[in-house]
């Protein structure tokens, strides 16, 4: 870790300005030393701990929607009795996340806008795409985390089991980008990461997430991984679903996998396709193939295609208990 | 651009730190906490500290301890190198096998993963300060009883994060017990008899199936 | 001849660990805990590259570094690095913070090599690069054979072929490897996270050029080892000559990322297996190919061996038949070392696989099949007790007929440690107080397994006194000297040596005091007796009081998920003797100890080397997988007591069989063999047939 400053933000402005360019923000700070332990990041030359901004560490329950700051803890969420009624699925992610002492600091807005795991990338020594260099270390060799999916030559996927759920949710983040509240579907969130192979996210240097919406218009929601480990590992494949189920049948239907993709992967056809439908078990498969039909496999991620059809089918059964 | 008030009196080097331990040491209320948080926020807030060494006063186990630290300095950095208090045990610097687990007003978080210049203002709870009186506390009374260390090194992280478990849930079942340890690692594999120490600091009896044979 | 009690207070009975409190309130102080007056931070500059010629390494700007006192080059002139990690320069200052800096500003100029090899099936070919100059990869020892291996196939009622794979295991010990050093005029103190205090001393004294009695080794606490920790190391030599150019102690505990490249591993194996058994059962013929990789430590130039890579074969079963061919593959990546029973978890899995497969080939119950073919009658006791606890009868299945889409199955395996016998050049001492009070001294470590406690069990028995009231001394190397903590040697070592200082303690009691018998009740008077002056016994290991080997069995009931193709380990039945029991508790311990390690062998671990960069992929807990308490089963343990045999250590025995006894109810659950450690999902999954053909590009 380089020597840097540090400093405490008592308002969103004074922390952009704080920030300035060659800056970061600091709030749970378990990526950020992470990264900053095996210089990954260049810089930064300030802290800027954003943890003392007013506001932006409560749950708001609404009628129409929940707001989450971008300050909750993941254990914030794991522990609201009322969340997991309202959206278990939620829950279930948030309480799979890393561990206890981890949970207890990372933020919603930290786990969004975490780094990529990919062993290249984290690997100090390791000259990657995604670091700026020239190749793809895991398609040539070891890409058993890889992605199935990807719109550029990096294969490392997203990670945030937050983001994957608010996707299938259809939350929005709103974004201090510029001086301005900015709303971003979490399709738009990481949709620079599918393109850009240095990318984590669509957040700029100096954006700052102020908090999640979460429409309640899904009545049902679930969450489901798979790791090589039973607790305290990340996920292999993940997956969430939410719709509302009324009658028997789904509406708004989405569904979106986690680690398979730079971005929270969803299929329209297959959400589309779900909507109207009683789920059992042959329409949850049909869904999952089609989820599924456009994967690149590679050598060593080819068994993620297996596992996530398993997976999605079922998340999409458990939208019915 | 260093603090100013890092140059007054008050503060130590290390090296001083610890040949006074003890007499420098001044114990501290902890429902002042909070009241100290708040204060220290609005001395510091928006003041930009470091690169360079800035006074950080951090409470633990009751005690003000005032460092000259560099603000890229781990709170587990702080505490076992700029201080005494080596009961916190680095395992792997990355927040990934709990060795470091302090509390934090109460919560277990990896001492790793925190700036110690973030923890001024909160009350920190290592395994040193867990023993009260020189009375051992359930937690780690009930370790010893089952046999719940070996080399011991996680010792101090796993009696943490249970500390924290049954104060917040007396009466945990094995799959919380096995919940709220996740984030512990022990590469001697002393898992079962951790299982068992909870139970028995949660008031539950527990027997060993162990079964000997004398053949 | 000695003999151990018949009736006893404390041997054979639960006693607490007698160094538990420090360790629960963080007290004690570990190698990596000391705060030596004045002392400095040590950290290593290691190679970014798999191979390289190192041509100069310039610290002036390292040294500038405010906080720094000291730089040194791990070797002098040109040099040439071997793997990822190796040590390059080290540096002392103040602080972390002055030594993070300082290693970024040390100038290494190199000459990076393009061709490397980490992979033991690349490296085995003949035009692979060469990790040591104008020398093979690869090391064949001469085949084993004997019988007539060809005719008897055709002999055989049932052959099988079978290709097991294990992968390189890191040690990963909680505490890292590391010593603070302090070197002054005087000499060298070190305080080491060691198994072998004495290795260290004389390891330094022959590196630094010192006599052995001007060096100090102390470890009071230590935070695991696991076979990986008998030397000063190379981070041992730095911090002594940081020590000396700082005039200062020096603190170098490795970090991880360090641990995981450069202080040893246990090595791969590749086993290729051909077997046939009689059509009653009877094995007839054995085949074996083995290759390994101990990294550099391996191929042509290792000198001593594989270490470890070569396996048993064909492990605890005689066959009349049989040939095998072990070879070893150097690779560009760090030695291994002694690990936990060097060679026979691989061995087990390998051999114990090939047992199953062949049981159901003969449509055998693969416990029949074992007992058949196993001529160690302790084992054949613990099969028997073993299949009761865990419900073979019942529970063993055709394999793959459990219904459903999570599949349950069992398995066993039979394990042996032969090594595990005694140090007979174990000593002691015990100095026995007017006041009553006693303290044993050996220059022993305890690494977690117990040793103290062990040594204060055993004394309190023969003193008639409490194992409170025996004051325990190890980690000195000013103690009469003891064996390294490895091998599970150390309690068959200290047990006789304490008995024997007892008993000499006793009659000097007698020859001094005249009390006949000074032990329980009249243990104070007869002390008081003394005067003033203390009594000093010394003892050495004695005949007759320990043994070897020790053998042992396990069983594993797994439910495995064939959609996902997760396993879980439900429970493991571990049925073990080791002579007579010291203490139950502590005993308990090293066994569960010994299984969940066997198990991160059998489902996590993995040491994942990068064949285009030459690094190491996973030197972290996050990619390199260690059991959880959620991964962990319910562990039901036998003991069997057989005091007649006299002690017997345990820690090996215990994670042999493990990881063959899991693949083998993962094989019996979902009717395929998974042959590769680690059972990972994705091998479950791909055993199935689930996984799509991908072209490999």
């Amino acid at each position: 870790m380089k020597a840097f400053e540090y400093t405490t933000a008592l308002s969103t402005d004074s922390a952009r300005e704080l920030v300035a360019d060659k800056g970061v923000y600091l709030a749970g700070g378990n990526d950020l030393l992470g990264l900053l332990k095996d210089y990954l990041i260049p810089g930064p030359n300030i802290l800027v701990n954003v943890k003392s901004l007013p506001g932006l560490n409560r749950i708001e329950r609404g009628a129409n929607s929940w707001t989450l700051g971008a300050l909750v803890t993941i254990a914030q969420l794991e522990g609201d009795t009322d969340l997991s009624k309202v959206f278990p699925g939620l829950h279930d992610a948030a309480s799979e996340i890393a561990s206890p002492q981890i949970r207890n600091v990372a933020t919603v807005g930290g786990n969004l806008a975490q780094h990529s795991r990919c062993w290249y990338y984290r690997q100090r020594d390791v000259p990657c795409l995604k670091k700026g260099g020239d190749l793809c270390y895991a398609r040539e060799g070891d890409s058993r985390y890889h992605s199935l999916f990807s719109g550029n030559d990096c294969i490392s996927p997203v990670v945030s089991s937050l983001g994957t759920t608010f996707a299938a949710l259809d939350a929005t983040a709103v974004v201090l980008r510029d001086g301005k509240e900015t709303r971003l579907s979490m399709a738009e969130l990481y949709q620079k990461a599918w393109t850009e192979p240095t990318a984590h996210h669509s957040l700029n240097p100096g954006d700052l997430i102020l908090r999640v919406e979460i429409p309640t218009a899904r009545t049902a929601s679930a969450y489901l991984q798979v790791s090589d480990k039973h607790t305290f590992d990340w996920a292999l494949v993940s997956c969430a679903a939410a719709a509302d189920v009324s009658g028997g049948k789904l509406n708004q239907s989405r569904v979106a996998l986690g680690s398979i993709s730079p971005v929270p992967h969803q299929v329209e056809a297959a959400n589309a396709f779900l909507d109207g439908k009683a789920l059992d078990d042959d329409i949850a498969s049909q869904a999952a193939d089609l989820i599924l039909k456009e994967a690149r496999p590679l050598e060593h991620n080819a068994y993620k295609v297996p596992m996530a059809h398993a997976l999605i089918r079922r998340t999409l059964l458990k939208l019915k208990s | 651009m260093n603090d100013p008030d890092a140059a007054g009196g008050g503060s130590f080097s290390r090296r001083t730190f610890l040949k006074g331990l003890g007499t420098s040491a001044v114990a501290a209320v902890a429902a002042q906490t909070t009241a100290v948080a708040a204060e220290l926020e609005k001395v510091n807030a928006e003041k930009i500290l470091g690169p360079g060494e800035v006074l950080v006063t951090l409470e633990v186990n009751g005690r003000k301890l005032k460092l000259q630290l560099e603000p890229r300095v781990t709170l587990l950095d702080a505490l076992r190198n700029y201080s005494s208090l080596t009961g916190a045990k680095e395992g792997c610097d990355r927040a990934a096998c709990g060795a470091c687990t302090v509390l934090w007003d109460g919560t277990p978080i990896y001492s790793c993963q925190k700036l110690a210049i973030e923890a001024q203002g909160h009350e920190i709870t290592t395994v040193e300060g867990l023993a009260k009186d020189g009375k051992l506390s359930k937690v780690q009374q009930a370790f010893i009883a089952k046999d719940a260390l070996q080399c011991g090194y996680c010792t101090p992280g796993f009696i943490m994060s249970v500390t924290a478990l049954l104060k917040q849930n007396p009466h945990p079942t094995a799959d919380e017990v096995k919940h709220a340890c996740a984030g512990n690692l022990c590469r001697c594999g002393t898992h079962p008899h951790i299982l068992q120490a909870v139970f028995q600091a949660a008031g539950v009896k527990v027997t060993s199936k162990t079964e000997v044979i004398h053949a | 001849m000695p003999s151990w009690p018949t009736e006893t207070k404390y041997i054979s009975h639960p006693t607490l660990r007698v160094d538990a409190v420090p360790k629960v309130t963080g007290r004690a102080r570990y190698s990596s805990d000391i705060q030596a007056d004045g002392w400095l931070y040590g950290m290593i500059l290691r190679s970014k590259w798999p191979a390289a010629k190192i041509l100069s390494v310039n610290l002036d700007k390292a040294r500038q570094v405010p906080g720094i006192k000291a730089a040194v080059v791990a070797r002098d002139g040109e040099f040439t690095v071997r793997y990822y990690g190796e040590e390059i320069a080290a540096v002392a200052g103040t602080t972390r913070q002055a030594c993070l800096d300082a290693l970024r500003a040390i100038e290494v100029k190199a000459e990076p090599r393009n061709e490397f090899a980490v992979n033991e099936n690349e490296a085995r070919k003949d035009d692979a690069p060469q990790v040591w100059e104008g020398r093979s990869n690869v090391a064949a020892g001469p085949p084993r054979e004997h019988g007539n291996v060809d005719q008897a196939f055709g002999e055989c009622a049932a052959v099988i072929e079978g290709f097991y794979t294990t992968p390189v295991q890191i040690h990963n010990p909680m505490e890292t490897h590391g010593n603070t050093v302090s070197w002054t005029d005087d000499g060298v103190t070190a305080w080491a996270s060691t198994q072998g205090i004495s290795s260290v001393r004389d390891g330094l004294a022959g590196a630094l050029q010192l006599d052995q009695s001007k060096i100090r080794v102390i470890t009071d606490f230590m935070g695991g080892g696991f076979g990986s920790k008998f030397g000063a190391g190379v981070e041992g030599m730095l911090a002594a000559q940081l020590s000396r150019e700082a005039k200062a102690p020096v603190r170098l505990m490795l970090t991880r990322f360090d641990q995981a490249l450069a202080v040893g591993n246990r090595p791969s194996s590749f086993q290729k297996i051909k077997m046939g058994a009689k059509a009653d059962g009877t094995l007839h013929a054995f085949e074996a190919e083995n290759y390994g990789t101990a990294g550099i430590g391996a191929g042509a130039d290792s000198g001593g061996g594989g270490g470890g890579a070569d396996l048993t074969m064909p492990y605890l079963y005689r066959v009349p038949n049989s040939r095998v061919k072990q070879s070893h593959v150097a690779v560009n990546a760090g030695s291994a070392r002694a690990f936990r029973a060097p060679g026979n978890p691989p061995a087990s899995f390998g051999m114990e696989s090939a047992m199953d497969d062949l049981a159901v080939k003969l449509g055998m119950d693969p416990l029949a099949f074992r007992l058949k073919n196993d001529s160690n009658e302790i084992r054949q006791r613990e099969y028997a007790i073993g299949a009761e606890k865990i419900g073979w009868k019942e529970k063993y299945q055709k394999p793959g007929s459990s219904p459903g889409v999570v599949k349950t199955g069992i398995g066993c395996a039979g394990a042996a440690w032969p090594a595990g016998g005694p140090s007979r050049s174990t000593q002691g001492e015990a100095q026995i107080n007017p006041d009553g009070s006693v303290e044993f001294r050996l220059g022993v470590q305890d690494i977690g397994t117990g040793t103290k406690t062990v040594i204060a069990v055993v004394a309190a028995e023969m003193l008639g006194l409490k194992p409170e009231q025996i004051t325990v001394k190890v980690g000195d190397t000013n103690f009469p000297p003891g064996p390294g903590s490895g091998g599970s040697t150390t309690c068959a070592s200290v047990s006789p040596t304490v008995y024997d200082i007892c008993q000499r303690g006793l009659q000097q009691l007698l020859k001094q005091t005249g009390v006949a018998d000074a032990r329980g009740k009249n243990w104070f008077a007869a002390c008081k007796k003394l005067g003033v002056n203390p009594l000093v016994v010394h003892g050495n290991w004695i005949e007759g009081l320990s043994n070897r080997p020790a053998y042992g069995v396990q069983f594993a009931e797994v439910a495995v998920d064939t959609e996902t193709g997760l396993v879980a380990v439900k429970k493991i039945v571990a049925v073990h003797d080791c002579g007579l029991i010291i203490d139950t508790l502590t005993l308990e311990s090293q066994i569960n100890g010994g299984v969940i390690m066997g198990m991160g062998y059998a489902l996590y671990e993995e040491r994942v080397m990068d064949d285009l960069s030459g690094v190491v992929l996973n030197p972290n807990f996050e990619t390199y997988k260690l059991p959880g308490i959620a991964d962990v089963p319910e562990i039901e343990i036998v003991l069997l007591n057989m005091p007649e045999r006299g002690v017997i250590g345990i820690g090996e025995p215990a994670t042999v069989p493990t990881a063959a006894a899991i693949g083998n109810a993962v094989a019996n659950a979902i009717g395929v063999r998974v042959g590769s450690l680690p059972i990972t999902p994705a091998k479950v999954l791909a055993a199935l047939g689930k996984v799509p053909h991908v072209a490999t590009t």
